[in-house]
């Protein structure tokens, strides 16, 4: 009565692959289903099928193509700002070696700190009138006046100012991802190059970062994607604003369906955001990342 | 379809499948260490100052949140308090609703990791032991669920419990955290289940145990450690999370971070309650990292590379 491996197999991950197909195929069904319907935001209210205005209407939204740039420009910001402070955050580790343990451990910290926590401890920093950032960099002699910036009320900067907290919370992931890979890097190789001369920035550039690369294209794939999902920081730093200033592609969409009450709009959004998303990660993860290829 | 072993380039799969992070040194550290002496010094304050400014605005927060409502928005700041006092935390913490959404942020996480794992576990070990076809379509799905914004699937996620009468119950959310952990979880515990070696079940099936038998008592021990680090990751997976949480909570089983971000609208700016319990909702997890560092370390490295 013994049932064959291939089926014991297929019992062990039903129960994951049903809850998966539950409570995220299903609602993305639903998701893709809406986008063709205009909805009542009362519960229960009429839904009638407009075929595919709602896309219609989104794409022809200055809120949304506004929201697609500028998630794309919060992403690419981002993950290079925590792409080169994380490298040189595990270069320096490694630089140092083993002692350097300890300090790696409270670097870790804020990792564990949640997002909204983050975003909230940065607004209270660049907050105008009382912020501490612009006190600082005021006493430093840096800023004339301590609110010559308005990191969080300028529009031409906030966008800046909202990716600081995602930067702070996770360049020590970058850094630690890293490292890692830096750790597997053969010693003699090194010490081939530097007896043949090579000064530090070649070192970098010519032997280090392209044996990382297989380590950096899948740091830089796994935080891209999240970055573009940014929400909670910004939500609480500015709520999108001023003037949509910040709001990316989660905070429009989150909008959309609470604020405006429009849930055929949003979920048209939705759709186009998770397509978008799923397009650029394919890309991303065949053409950089290419798994199995070259490791 | 690459194997698994190929999706993940091989260098970073090295730290975590140690078990504890403990990375193999020996030949690479005399590598890019740095020689001169004087050179090292200057790298170690680079180092030390690099910290000090990343450590900076978390001690920050824990300074305002001892400051006086005065001194807490005071033109120009000050960075140490005037005057220390525990009234924020008083404040905070009676305010109502708050000791319950702690409630409701703890049993949360602990059924959503629950939830998780009991899933996770043997989805893994079925992907892992048994290489089936089905098994590496799954394990790409997986991957290709921690793409989907959370936002697009909470809206419609938040009616389906609506219509099944679990709108704003710790359960309903339970189920939302799990979506995002279980993903990352199968990937962890594949890794996992892939360090060990196959001829220990086989052995306990000679001897006369199931299938089944052999996982439980002899394979599931083994990758115990293994376990610990997923579980981790999916508490503090559902305990840090926002979105979900303000989408499909109202009164009764608001968490915490829901709390902390209605503050602003509800309160006024009371930047000194804020900032306290802010505070208070960190310390556990710094806690906890500082307690299974390596473990964590382990965990992230890992799932940097899967999910």
């Amino acid at each position: 009565m013994r049932i064959p491996d291939r089926r014991f197999a297929l019992y062990l991950m039903t129960p994951a692959a049903l809850f998966l197909a539950v409570f995220v195929a299903y609602p993305l069904f639903r998701l893709v289903t809406d986008s063709f319907f205009k909805i009542s935001p009362i519960v229960g209210g009429p839904r009638d099928f407009v075929g595919l205005d709602n896309y219609i209407r989104a794409f022809t939204s200055e809120a949304f193509i506004g929201a697609g740039w500028r998630t794309l420009a919060y992403t690419l910001m981002v993950v290079t700002l925590e792409f080169t402070l994380g490298l040189g955050m595990a270069l320096l580790f490694t630089t140092l070696g083993r002692k350097s343990q300890v300090w790696r451990t409270m670097f870790l910290y804020p990792l564990m700190i949640a997002p909204i926590v983050a975003g909230l401890l940065w607004k209270f920093l660049m907050i105008d009138n009382f912020g501490l950032l612009g006190t600082l960099l005021s006493q430093a002699g840096i800023l004339k006046d301590p609110n010559q910036i308005g990191w969080l009320s300028n529009p031409d900067i906030v966008l800046f100012s909202v990716a600081v907290p995602d930067i702070w919370l996770t360049t020590s992931f970058m850094c630690l991802v890293l490292f890692a890979g830096l750790q597997n890097i053969p010693g003699d190789l090194i010490e081939a190059a530097r007896l043949d001369g090579a000064r530090a920035p070649s070192l970098l550039f010519r032997i280090i970062l392209p044996l990382l690369r297989p380590v950096i294209a899948v740091a830089l794939v796994v935080r891209g994607i999240d970055a573009a999902r940014a929400f909670d920081t910004i939500l609480i730093q500015t709520n999108g604003g001023p003037q949509s200033a910040s709001e990316t592609m989660s905070l429009l969409i989150y909008r959309t369906m609470i604020r405006f009450g429009d849930p055929g709009l949003a979920s048209a959004m939705g759709t186009i955001y998770l397509l978008a998303m799923l397009a650029i990660a394919f890309v991303a993860v065949t053409t950089i990342w290419r798994p199995g290829k070259d490791t | 379809m690459p194997s698994r072993t190929a999706t993940a380039p091989q260098t970073t799969t090295e730290p975590a499948s140690a078990g504890g992070g403990r990375r193999r040194g020996g030949v690479n550290r005399e590598g890019l260490e740095a020689g001169k002496r004087s050179t090292r010094t200057i790298l170690w304050i680079l180092l030390a100052a690099a910290l000090v400014l990343y450590g900076f605005p978390f001690l920050y927060l824990l300074f305002t949140s001892f400051k006086t409502p005065i001194d807490t928005i005071a033109v120009p700041p000050t960075i140490l308090p005037k005057e220390w006092t525990l009234d924020n935390y008083i404040n905070a913490l009676g305010r109502n609703g708050v000791p319950a959404s702690f409630i409701n942020s703890i049993q949360t996480a602990v059924i959503s990791t629950l939830l998780s794992l009991v899933l996770a576990v043997p989805a893994a070990y079925g992907i892992t032991r048994y290489k089936t076809a089905s098994g590496r379509v799954f394990i790409m799905a997986a991957l290709v669920t921690r793409m989907v914004p959370p936002v697009a699937i909470g809206i419609p996620l938040a009616s389906m419990m609506a219509s099944v009468g679990l709108a704003d119950t710790p359960i309903a959310l339970s189920i939302a955290h799990t979506t995002i952990s279980l993903p990352l979880s199968i990937w962890l515990m594949s890794s996992f289940f892939e360090a060990v070696p196959q001829d220990l079940e086989e052995a306990a099936t000679v001897d006369g145990c199931s299938r089944l038998g052999a996982l439980w008592r002899v394979v599931i021990p083994v990758v115990s450690g293994g376990i610990a680090v997923t579980a981790i990751f999916a508490f503090l997976a559902s305990w840090n999370e926002f979105l979900f949480a303000l989408l499909m909570t109202a009164v009764r089983s608001q968490t915490t971070p829901v709390v902390i971000a209605n503050f602003q609208t509800q309160f006024g700016l009371d930047w000194g309650s804020m900032t306290a319990l802010a505070a208070v909702y960190s310390i556990p997890v710094i806690l906890l990292t500082l307690l299974l560092q390596r473990k964590i370390v382990a965990g992230m490295t890992l799932g940097a590379v899967k999910g």
